[in-house]
């Protein structure tokens, strides 16, 4: 009862900072990580089918990484036209210090709420 | 790369970046573009389109919620707005003129009514298009909202079928969305 408080409250002073993550943001920023921090629309969609099999719609990515844009946790910028995209530029993507923050908190809440779970799990 | 002549499909390009602002609607094309032509390598020509087409298609309700989102929402329907009521009120004048002069037919009627519509819609997306990229969207969806109200209040007195009023349905905003988009890309082209 004392653990669901404290997370009720941890909950509550996260979504006043505006810390808290929605499950594709998430997502989308582990997968910049995983690109070293930088990376375009195509890389992050290609690096989320490559490591969890989803086919996610590179609409879905750009509106999840404005929305992120807009939070502060990502920046962007226009990079180089090739002519393997038509002449049209990249908008590169950027994890800021405060997209890191806001990850390592929702990764520690996934941490903090898996752990134990395993014996749970395995019942079922 | 297995086929140099393939392009990737232009209808979906310029679907996406009708409906998007022009930053983000250039580097979207552009990534769905590279990996198109990453597909032709790996898959086939055919198989790239299809999956180019289905990015498209999934990608229109989101960047639709996105661009509708953005920080100058207001502006863009205000435009869309004026364009519509100004837009509407030359339509009706048309079709008032034309009644007046007796020459039409009910089913004259009918088949210059979806004409009529769609010149208009055609050209209120086109003026909405030079006013503001953005607002061509918020026009869309006046139109759509309008032709939904005026067939739920059954506004044609003529017995029409019901893929009659479904054309208007689809056809008019579309029209709103593709016809600037196609001449837009036809101009940067030359």
């Amino acid at each position: 009862m004392l653990i669901s408080c404290r997370y009720f409250f941890y909950i509550i002073v996260q979504m006043k900072r505006g810390d808290t993550l929605g499950s594709l943001e998430y997502v989308i920023l582990l997968a910049l990580m995983r690109l070293n921090g930088v990376g375009h629309g195509t890389l992050v969609r290609q690096e989320i089918e490559r490591c969890t099999g989803r086919d996610i719609s590179i609409g879905a990515i750009y509106a999840t990484l404005e929305r992120l844009e807009q939070k502060g946790y990502v920046s962007s910028c226009i990079g180089e036209s090739t002519a393997m995209r038509g002449g049209r530029a990249k908008r590169l993507f950027r994890v800021e210090a405060e997209g890191k923050r806001a990850l390592q908190i929702s990764s520690q809440t996934i941490r903090d709420l898996t752990r134990g779970l395993r014996k749970r799990w395995q019942a079922i | 790369m297995k086929s140099t002549n393939s392009r990737p499909p232009m209808l979906a390009s310029w679907l996406v970046q009708s409906v998007l602002p022009a930053d983000h609607g250039a580097a979207m094309v552009g990534d769905l573009i590279e990996e198109y032509y990453e597909r032709c390598e790996s898959t086939s020509p055919a198989s790239a389109s299809w999956w180019f087409w289905s990015q498209a298609c999934r990608s229109i309700p989101s960047i639709t919620k996105m661009s509708l989102l953005r920080h100058d929402r207001l502006g863009s329907a205000s435009i869309a707005m004026s364009v519509f009521v100004v837009m509407a009120t030359l339509k009706v004048v048309v079709e008032q003129v034309l009644s007046a002069s007796h020459v039409l037919t009910d089913s004259k009627q009918i088949v210059l009514a979806p004409m009529i519509f769609l010149a208009t819609t055609s050209i209120a997306g086109c003026i909405a298009r030079l006013i503001r990229r953005g607002a061509t969207l918020f026009l869309a969806l006046f139109v759509l909202v309008a032709v939904i109200v005026l067939i739920s209040i059954r506004v044609c007195t003529i017995p029409v079928p019901w893929w009659y009023e479904l054309t208007f349905l689809i056809l008019g905003p579309s029209s709103v969305l593709i016809t600037p988009a196609l001449i837009w890309a036809i101009h940067s082209e030359r």
